[in-house]
C-alpha cells in the first residue's frame, strides 16, 4: 500500500524521464529478437540471417531461419506482451500482487476451452480456436471472480485458492479428454505444451489482431484503472463506472490471454512476473504500466525461448517449463516480501 | 477444553458409532463392487467366495491378480491421503489445508520423478529395488513441507501464510517435475505423465505390500501422536499455554502427514483433492472427535478413490483414465462450494 501511494504521488514531470526506459526496452527487444533468430542448435551470423530472410531459395539456412526461427521470434514477443498486459490488469482488478492469468486459472480455462472446442465441437480453424481460447478465459474470469466474491471478498488467499482450484479442475478435464481421444492427442499436445517451437507463422498473423484489439481496449481504460487502484469508493467518487470498467477489463484480459494461449499454449507465470518488473521501471500509472509490461513481457518470453534451446542442449525444453521455474520462484519471493 | 470435546462425544456416542458402521458398510460394498466390476463382470457373491478361498480358476485369477491389487491400492492410497489431510487441517486449524494445497503431493511427485530419472537404465528398467521409491517420495514430500514451514517463518501458525507458500512450492515442484521428465528418457516420461495424474491401474501385489509396510507403521505412530492434537475449539495461544500444539509437535505432525502422503503418492500418483474433502465430510458426519474423525476420514478417502477407480472402469472402459482426474472433477467443485459457503480464512 505504501509503495502505491508513493507511486501515485510521483511528480507528473517524471513522464518525460521515462523515455530512456522505453528506449532501452525497445532496444532490448530488438536484441532479444535478433538473438532468437541467430542462436540455437545452429548458430548463424547476422549477415546470413538477413540474407536468408529474403532468399526463399529452399536452402537449409533459409528453411531454418525463415521457416523455423522467424515464427518463434515473432510469436514469443507477441504472446509475452499480451500476457504481461493481462497480468497488469488482473493485478489491478483484484488489488492483488500475486494474481496473474495463471494463479487465477485463466490459462487453464483457455486451454480447456481450446481442447473442448477441438474435440467436442470439431473446431479446426485457427480463428475458431483463438475465439474459443478467449471465451474460455472470459468464462473462467467470471467464474473465479464470482466464486471468490461470493466467498466473502476478494482477499488474496480466496481469489488465488479459487483460481488454483479451478485450474486443477480444468487440467483434469483436459486430461480426461486427452485420454479418451488418442487420435487428437498429438494435435492437442501441440497446444498444451506451452512452447514457441514448431508454431506456423499463420498463428502469429492470427493472434496479432486479437492482441491489438485487446491492447487498444486496455489503453482506453488506463485512467479508470488508475482510479481503481485505490478502492471502490474512491474510484466511484471520481466518476468511474465500476461495473462497466470491470467488465471491459475482463474482456481485454480475456482477449489477450486467449490470444497468447492460442498461439503458444499456457506459458506459465509470465503475467505474474512481468507486471512487477514493469511497475519497478515506470511506476503505477496504467498508461506506463501497460506499455512497459508489454515490452518487458516481450523481452522476457523471447529470451526465455532462447534459453529453452540451451538449458538441456541439444534437446529443446518447452519455454513454459522455464518460465514456470522463474515464476514460481518469484511467487515465493513476492510472498516473503508481502507477508514479512 | 478436552471436557468440551468429551461432553460432545458423550451426548451422542450412538450417532457416531452408527455413522462409522454405516460408512464402513458402504466401503465394504464398494470394495467388493470394485473387485467385481470391470471388463469382466463378476458377481458380488463370487467375489466374496474367492476372497474366502473358493471360486474357480478364472475367477481367482481375475479377482486375486488383476483386480484386488488395484482396488486395495486405491483404498490404501485414498485412506492415507485423507488421513494426512485430516492431520494437516487439525494442526493448521484451517479446513482449506490439505496435502495438495500445502505442496506435499507435488513435492512427493517430484521426488519420484527424480528417482525414476536417476535410477533407470536405457531399457527403462530400474537399477535399484522399487522399494526405494517411497523413500524418494518421502524425501520430496518432507522437503516440500519443510520449505513451506521455513518460508512461513515465525508466523508458521498462520494458515494463510502456510497455504500461500504451499501453493508457491507446489508450483516450483511442478515446474521442476516437467523439466526432469524432459531430461529423462521419452518412454519413461510418458509413463510418468500418466502416473502423475494419479493412476492405480498398473499397481501390482509387491507394490501394495510396500505401501502397507510403509503406511501401517506411520499411520499407527500418527494415530498415537494425534492423541495430543489440540481440541478444535481452542485457539493457538491457549493450546500452547496448556502445552499442546507446540512448535516441535507441529513439525512432527507435519512430517508424519508428509510421510502418509508420500506413501500413497509413491505408487498411486498425484491424486487430487481427496485429502481436502474427505476430512471435511468426516467432520460433517462425526463431529470433532479425534479418533472418530481419523477413522472416518480414512474410510471416506478410501471410498472416494475406490469409487473413482470403479467409475473409470465402468464409464470410460476400455480407456484407462487416471483416477486422479475423476477425484479432481468431483473434488474441485466441492472445494469451491466450501470456499463460498462461509468465510473460513481464520488464520
Amino acid at each position: 500500500m505504501t509503495s502505491m501511494v508513493e507511486g501515485m504521488s510521483r511528480p507528473v514531470q517524471a513522464d518525460r524521464s521515462r523515455w530512456p526506459v522505453y528506449a532501452a526496452l525497445a532496444l532490448g527487444l530488438c536484441v532479444a529478437m535478433l538473438a532468437s533468430l541467430t542462436l540455437g542448435y545452429k548458430l548463424y551470423g547476422l549477415d546470413k540471417v538477413w540474407a536468408a530472410l529474403f532468399a526463399h531459395d529452399g536452402s537449409e539456412t533459409a528453411t531454418v531461419i525463415a521457416g523455423l526461427r522467424l515464427p518463434r521470434a515473432l510469436i514469443a514477443p507477441l504472446a509475452g506482451a499480451a500476457l504481461g498486459m493481462a497480468g497488469v490488469m488482473v493485478q489491478t482488478l483484484s488489488r492483488n500482487r500475486i494474481a496473474s492469468p495463471d494463479t487465477l486459472g485463466l490459462n487453464a480455462g483457455a486451454s480447456m476451452a481450446v481442447v473442448l472446442a477441438m474435440v467436442v465441437f470439431g473446431v479446426g480453424s485457427l480463428g475458431g480456436l483463438s475465439l474459443a481460447a478467449a471465451i474460455g478465459a472470459l468464462l473462467t474470469s467470471i467464474i473465479v471472480f464470482g466464486v471468490a466474491a461470493g466467498a466473502g471478498g476478494l482477499s488474496p488467499l480466496k481469489i488465488v485458492l479459487v483460481g488454483v482450484t479451478f485450474a486443477g479442475l480444468a487440467h483434469a478435464v483436459v486430461e480426461i479428454v486427452l485420454t479418451s481421444n488418442e487420435a487428437q492427442l498429438q494435435q492437442l499436445l501441440f497446444w498444451l505444451s506451452g512452447a514457441f517451437v514448431d508454431r506456423p507463422i499463420s498463428l502469429f498473423f492470427n493472434g496479432l489482431p486479437v492482441v491489438l484489439v485487446g491492447a487498444a481496449l486496455a489503453f482506453t481504460l488506463t485512467s479508470a484503472l488508475d482510479a481503481l487502484q485505490a478502492d471502490d469508493a474512491t474510484a466511484a467518487s471520481l466518476g468511474v463506472p465500476l461495473l462497466a470498467v470491470r467488465g471491459l477489463t475482463f474482456v481485454a484480459v480475456s482477449l489477450l490471454t486467449g490470444a497468447a494461449v492460442s498461439m503458444a499454449g499456457p506459458v506459465a507465470f509470465v503475467g505474474l512476473v512481468v507486471p512487477h518488473a514493469a511497475r519497478g521501471l515506470v511506476g503505477l500509472r496504467h498508461r506506463h504500466q501497460l506499455a512497459a509490461a508489454a515490452l518487458v513481457g516481450a523481452i522476457y518470453t523471447t529470451l526465455a525461448d532462447v534459453a529453452a534451446r540451451f538449458v538441456i542442449y541439444p534437446v529443446e525444453a518447452p519455454v513454459g517449463a522455464i518460465t514456470a521455474v522463474v515464476g514460481a520462484g518469484t511467487l515465493v519471493v513476492l510472498l516473503m516480501r508481502r507477508l514479512a | 477444553m478436552s471436557e468440551v470435546v468429551a461432553m460432545r462425544r458423550r451426548t451422542m456416542p450412538g450417532s457416531t458409532t452408527i455413522a462409522l458402521l454405516a460408512v464402513f458398510a458402504v466401503f465394504v460394498l464398494l470394495f467388493l463392487a470394485g473387485v467385481g466390476f470391470g471388463s469382466t463382470w463378476i458377481g458380488l457373491d463370487t467375489v466374496t467366495g474367492v476372497l474366502l478361498g473358493g471360486g474357480d480358476r478364472t475367477d481367482r485369477l481375475v479377482v486375486l491378480q488383476l483386480r484386488l491389487p488395484r482396488v486395495l491400492a486405491a483404498a490404501i492410497a485414498g485412506g492415507a491421503i485423507a488421513y494426512a489431510g485430516y492431520l494437516l487441517q487439525r494442526i493448521t486449524r484451517n479446513e482449506l489445508a490439505s496435502p495438495g494445497v500445502l505442496g506435499v503431493v507435488d513435492g512427493a511427485a517430484l521426488g519420484v520423478v527424480l528417482f525414476l530419472a536417476i535410477f533407470s537404465n536405457e531399457s527403462n528398467a530400474l537399477t535399484v529395488p522399487v522399494a526405494w521409491q517411497p523413500l524418494a517420495a518421502a524425501l520430496g514430500a518432507m522437503t516440500a513441507i519443510g520449505l513451506v514451514f521455513l518460508l512461513s517463518g515465525r508466523q508458521a501458525s498462520s494458515a494463510i501464510r502456510l497455504i500461500l507458500f504451499g501453493i508457491a512450492i507446489a508450483a516450483v515442484a511442478k515446474a521442476l517435475t516437467t523439466i526432469f521428465m524432459l531430461i529423462g528418457p521419452i518412454y519413461q516420461a510418458a509413463q510418468a505423465a500418466r502416473w502423475l495424474a494419479g493412476a492405480v491401474n498398473t499397481i501390482n501385489w509387491s507394490e501394495v505390500q510396500i505401501m502397507l509396510m510403509v503406511l501401517v507403521p506411520v499411520g499407527i505412530v500418527a494415530g498415537i501422536a494425534a492423541r495430543n492434537l489440540p481440541p478444535a475449539d481452542l485457539d493457538d495461544a491457549s493450546s500452547r499455554s496448556i502445552g499442546l500444539n507446540l512448535p516441535v509437535y507441529r513439525i512432527i505432525m507435519f512430517l508424519l502427514a508428509a510421510l502418509l502422503t508420500a506413501g500413497a503418492v509413491a505408487f498411486a500418483g498425484g491424486v487430487g483433492f481427496v485429502g481436502l474433502i474427505a476430512p471435511h465430510m468426516a467432520r460433517l458426519l462425526v463431529g470433532r472427535g479425534r479418533m472418530a474423525g481419523i477413522v472416518m476420514s480414512i474410510l471416506l478417502g478410501a471410498i472416494i478413490l475406490v469409487g473413482a477407480d470403479l467409475l473409470i472402469r465402468v464409464a470410460f472402459a476400455p480407456l484407462e483414465v487416471p483416477a486422479g482426474t475423476v477425484t479432481a472433477v468431483i473434488g474441485a467443485p466441492y472445494f469451491l462450494y466450501l470456499l463460498m459457503r462461509k468465510d473460513n480464512s481464520n488464520g
